[in-house]
């Protein structure tokens, strides 16, 4: 019977970034992997941010492997018959760069790689069927009919997360909190990307592009960055908006594809692979929910993702530090229980990395409602949401610290509390946001007025 | 913006790299789709793999050109769709992730 301190199932960014941390610690970790090569699973829809990774591997840039160093960014609003750019380039990011495009096959591979160097164990083409429970405490894993034991297991297995399902903390999944993407890798030879996008060799451009009103979907995202000799273009969709409207979005990609905007970029280009993939919404599982006897979610499986903001892969990989903390603390006292993995919470408060995807689900909440009044708007809206990223490291907590705390308290601090404080505090919380609401409530019916008044529909 | 070919489904298909596992990964209860008012899974597909045979008056699909993405998981309103990821080393395998 093989036992180790922790197994970690999943070697994307989460369960990399885990198993390296704990392995630093000393820790002995066993990483699972479903694919034959870590990456060959995975699709990203965004470039790579580094802040996170750079925290945990301070030296990653000697060996990463990455297509184009980051420099111009675009966020771009599309309509029918119009397009509106707003183009920045970031020269600082040419000396000392943020943000690189990269592919997953290999840039997965590289991370799982480290975490080996650091001495964890990796298995790749093993698939975990089931956990092995002992009462409610999780002891281990069932990979086809072999068995593996630990202290403690880690789910960052991805959307589809056996660890979840099988350890209950997963029962749910509503179709209004995903998004279904589809991607396509465009073959352009590296001079046309150069020319087209007006980048040097080596520098890269990704462009968020929101689109209203195309083909039926009121509205829909989509991104496109530049790889050394191809273009990755991907669009998402909200799997019930799809469904209401009965559209195939693969479809609405060509569609997309022939707007003259993303036509004249991509013209000519030969498709290279397609690729498809389920993003869950921010804060998919309760924070409640992200932990058990012997049992951490993180990443995509703990829905800790801040899918709108194109911040998936940074948040992903925090989460499995975080992940990481709490389990090096759990070795130090001997104690897997949940009581113990409870810290998971406190550390992940300390990233205000909750507070970012809850804020994630918001954005995403703002862009399915398509009833707004003026352009320049959306675009501000736009620009506000990802320039929060780097207005500070830990994600702009003080800018908008009130209503973050607010939001926080009634998300995480309230199950801290004892029942006969929690009722008339969270009581007061939920009044003080009251007149929040009643804005937005007065707003919105002078919205519906204006597009009474223009005799346009007014969305929804 | 509009007189293109666009590309259809199987030519992309034909671009994605897949290992085919001879136990299928996907098992569908048909019982539960013959009175299924929306049919979802049929336009939720990115690969088209599930098809409406009129003949046979059910739902045929296929495992083997699956792109893991799991979306008809989600989207079944019979709870009809038993999906997992198929077994380790074998399904899709992308190059340009």
């Amino acid at each position: 019977m093989d036992k180790v301190t922790c197994i970690v199932v999943g070697a994307g960014p989460a369960g990399s970034a885990c198993a390296y941390a704990l392995a630093r610690k000393g820790i002995e970790t066993v990483l699972l992997e479903r694919g034959r090569v870590p990456g060959e699973k995975n699709v990203s829809s965004f470039v790579l941010y580094t802040s996170e990774l750079k925290r945990l591997i301070p030296e990653f840039r000697k060996d990463l492997p990455f297509e184009r160093t980051v420099v111009r960014t675009d966020q771009v609003q599309l309509e029918p018959n119009d397009a509106k750019a707003l183009t920045s380039y970031n020269y600082q990011w040419v000396d000392d760069p943020l943000a690189f495009t990269a592919y997953r096959r290999k840039f997965d591979a590289w991370f799982a790689r480290k975490a080996v160097d650091e001495g964890v164990q990796l298995i790749s083409g093993m698939k975990v069927n089931n956990l092995i429970k002992d009462g409610d405490q999780v002891v281990g894993v069932r990979v086809g009919d072999e068995e593996l034991y630990a202290d403690v297991v880690v789910g960052a297995d991805g959307f589809h997360s056996v660890v979840g399902e099988k350890s209950g903390l997963i029962t749910t999944w509503k179709p209004e909190r995903c998004f279904l993407a589809v991607k396509e890798v465009l073959d352009l030879p590296s001079d046309v990307i150069n020319e087209r996008f007006q980048v040097a060799d080596g520098i890269g451009c990704e462009q968020g592009i929101y689109c209203y009103h195309m083909n039926d979907l009121d509205v829909f995202s989509a991104t496109l960055y530049t790889n050394v000799d191809s273009v990755s273009l991907a669009v998402f969709a909200r799997l019930d908006e799809l469904q209401k409207k009965n559209i195939q979005l693969h479809e609405q990609l060509e569609f997309f594809k022939q707007h003259p905007y993303v036509d004249n970029l991509i013209k000519g280009a030969k498709l290279r692979e397609y690729q498809a993939h389920l993003l869950p919404d921010g804060g998919r599982v309760k924070p409640e929910n992200l932990y058990a006897d012997g049992v951490l979610l993180c990443g995509e499986a703990g829905g800790i993702t801040a899918t709108v903001t194109g911040m998936g892969i940074p948040t992903c990989l925090l989460s499995g530090m975080m992940a990481a903390e709490t389990i090096g603390d759990a070795v130090k006292q001997k104690d897997f229980s949940k009581r113990s993995l409870k810290n998971y919470l406190k550390y992940l408060d300390s990233t205000a990395l909750l507070a970012m995807v809850h804020k994630s689900r918001k954005e995403s909440d703002y862009y399915a409602s398509a009833a707004r009044l003026e352009g320049p708007r959306e675009m501000e809206a736009a620009a506000d949401i990802y320039n929060q990223y780097w207005e500070t490291d830990v994600m702009y907590i003080s800018k908008h610290s009130f209503s973050l705390l607010v939001e926080l308290y009634l998300r995480i601090g309230q199950y801290h509390l004892p029942g006969l404080l929690r009722w008339p505090l969270t009581a007061l919380v939920k009044l003080s946001r009251l007149p929040a609401k009643l804005v937005e409530k007065i707003k919105k019916r002078l919205r519906k007025r204006y597009y009474e008044w223009k005799g346009q529909p007014a969305g929804r | 913006m509009s007189g293109k070919a666009s590309l259809p489904v199987d030519e992309k298909m034909a671009t994605v790299k897949i290992k085919i596992d001879k136990d299928a990964h996907i098992t569908v209860k048909k019982e539960r789709c013959q009175d299924c008012p929306t049919r979802p899974c049929l336009v939720i597909c990115t690969a088209e793999n599930y098809q409406w045979d009129e003949k046979k008056g059910e739902l045929v699909f296929n495992y083997e050109g699956c792109l893991e993405c799991g979306a008809c998981r989600i989207i079944c309103p019979r709870d009809a769709i038993e999906w997992s990821y198929p077994k380790g080393g074998y399904g899709v395998k992308y190059r340009f992730g």
